[in-house]
């Protein structure tokens, strides 16, 4: 059934609100092709939403993608907050590598490094296996914005909390998902859809809008509220702040969750558990204690689970771990489940008891048999949402690139060997460049983003083969597939985005189907 | 161990801050992070850690074990 009509949608307990017409092939949002693709021959797709790696981190020697040799001297070339280029680069604040790492590689280890990127794994630099975890890395809405400064690139380290290690690269080409990328297509022009970090981004990915936290400015949350400059971006830095990056991590004056308008940027708990927050002494056990000044307040902006909803699309978001935290609590370093990556536990549709809930948040399971099993016995709904557990989702500072990218590789090979993979489609993207350095300046948008560049594979039958594709995409990309592809109203946010990049005079933003050829077999 | 370093310690592990006031009696630092733990770093250098992911930061802080 295709929606003809302005529709009002008031059915799951919130109201949406008109939409535009329908959108049918054609008709929806991103750029337009050729009018003979046939998107119903995909029938299943899967997102699978890994951490924290900037394109050129991990893919940025991949051949024939826009990679670290094309970055300009000026941008690879590092500037102190003051404006002027470093001699050289500061030290990795306490150390490159991950507390417990035999050997570790020290801060003193780090000193002296050259004002330029440097390869981790490098025999005749640090030398660091895949296996290894390092150090964590900012990655916070304001600070992104101020180390892209205006997609010059060159204030990474400047606004970093770990001096050269924005900096530092992987030559990816020995991991199993680079092979991927060869064999399918791999996106060279993809951006994170927000600045900032994962909180936010999931957020993008769900729901293409940013949380807001009401009449914050009364609540336990008022501390939060970050102190900003007037233009907006720049975080608002504390009279004791070192000058200089060669002297030490920045400080500033309140460098919080939320904007000085109340919006979520960086990371909230969820309002429902599972949580980092526990619930209140005397509250229902289901829900974290709202009287805490980092739990959001249940979400009610329309989400894509909605609108897939509303059309009678089968979904689900598989959270890997989910059911093994519920039932026993966290624990670390596996399986290390992460809170504020659960997108959806924030919104009131989604809450304790709904049936939503029951039939659209699932268990992945430890290791993600679960998700595996569904792959395998062919059950997967129409959309999935894949979130690999903390310690299998290559973020800095708890896990490693290899065990999360093996863990993939894993599940694309299950994937492939599904029921359902005759007219599926599989993203694989990160969520966020994790803080990482890419020299690719991001497309003029909107307050909210987007931010910097990471790797994104798009896995198929009808992906083409052996393809990288510059068309300029970001993670709402993926949503504008999806509604493409299920003919649903368009989210606000995508609205809105598209408006900024038309405004600024950008290419339009891509909706995956240029890596396609979607023609009957 | 003063708030700067037992932040930076903690998110260096991939644990991120999310919350930092002062505590009631104004004596010292009250910390949140992603995980769940709720980290207490008085202006004198002791510090305490509670909530969930207390075990783990503690070992990160090298605390004997979690407080309540």
């Amino acid at each position: 059934m295709r929606l003809k009509s302005a529709i009002v949608v008031c059915a799951s307990g919130f109201f949406i609100g008109a939409f535009g017409p329908a959108l049918a092939a054609g008709n929806g949002p991103g750029p337009r092709k050729d009018a003979a693709d046939d998107l119903t021959l995909i029938d299943t797709v899967v997102v699978i939403y890994a951490e924290n790696r900037s394109f050129d981190n991990l893919y940025g020697s991949f051949p024939g993608a826009n990679g670290v040799a094309n970055a300009s001297a000026r941008t690879k070339t590092q500037r102190d907050r003051d404006g002027k280029p470093f001699r050289e680069l500061p030290p990795v604040w306490g150390g490159l590598t991950a507390k417990g790492v035999t050997p570790p590689v020290t801060e003193a280890q780090t000193e002296h490094l050259p004002n330029r990127p440097f390869n981790l794994d490098d025999p005749k630099g640090f030398g660091l296996g895949y296996g290894t975890i390092t150090h964590d890395l900012w990655h916070r809405f304001y600070q992104n914005q101020m180390q892209i400064d205006g997609g010059r690139n060159d204030k990474f380290v400047a606004h970093a909390d770990s001096g050269a290690l924005v900096m530092s690269l992987w030559d990816g080409s020995k991991q199993a998902m680079w092979k991927v990328a060869e064999k399918y297509t791999l996106a060279d022009n993809f951006f994170m859809g927000a600045f900032g970090g994962s909180f936010l981004n999931h957020q993008w990915l769900v729901c293409a809008c940013v949380p807001t936290y009401p009449k914050a400015d009364t609540s336990a949350a008022k501390p939060s509220i970050s102190v900003v400059e007037a233009d907006g971006v720049t975080l608002k830095e504390a009279a004791n702040s070192p000058k200089s990056a060669m002297d030490g991590i920045p400080k500033y004056v309140s460098d919080g969750n939320l904007t000085p308008d109340f919006y979520a940027v960086n990371t909230m708990q969820p309002p429902y558990q599972p949580s980092g927050n526990e619930p209140a002494n005397d509250g229902d056990k289901a829900y974290a204690d709202p009287m805490k000044p980092t739990t959001l307040p249940p979400q009610t902006e329309p989400t894509i689970g909605d609108l897939l909803s509303l059309k009678r699309v089968s979904w689900a978001w598989y959270g890997g771990a989910w059911q093994d935290v519920l039932d026993h609590g966290n624990k670390s370093p596996v399986p290390n489940f992460q809170y504020h990556h659960q997108a959806l536990n924030y919104y009131a549709n989604f809450a304790p008891g709904t049936a939503a809930r029951a039939e659209h948040l699932r268990d992945g399971g430890l290791g993600g048999t679960e998700f595996i099993k569904a792959v395998d016995d062919g059950k997967l709904p129409q959309v999935s949402f894949y979130k690999p557990q903390g310690d299998l989702n290559e973020h800095s500072g708890y896990a490693d690139i290899q065990a999360g990218d093996t863990h993939i590789a894993d599940v694309i090979a299950h994937l492939e060997k599904s029921p359902q993979w005759a007219h599926m489609l599989v993203v694989v993207t990160y969520d966020e460049n994790g803080g990482l350095w890419d020299h690719v300046a991001p497309p003029k948008g909107d307050r909210w983003g987007p931010g910097s560049r990471v790797p994104a594979i798009i896995i198929s039958p009808y992906a083409r083969r052996g393809y990288v594709d510059h068309t300029p995409m970001d993670t709402t990309s993926i949503l504008r597939f999806i509604t493409r592809r299920f003919e649903l109203p368009t989210l606000h946010g995508i609205t809105v985005r598209d408006a900024a990049i038309a405004a600024h005079d950008q290419r339009p933003l891509g909706d995956l189907t240029s890596a396609l050829a979607l023609k009957g077999k | 161990m003063d708030v700067d370093k037992a932040t930076a310690v903690i998110s260096a592990a991939g644990i991120e801050l999310t919350d930092r006031r002062r505590n009631s009696a104004d004596d010292g630092w009250s910390l949140s992070f992603s995980n769940g733990a709720v980290v207490e770093v008085g202006d004198k250098g002791d510090v305490s850690a509670s909530g969930k992911g207390a075990e783990v930061v503690a070992g990160l802080l090298g605390l004997p074990g979690k407080s309540a």
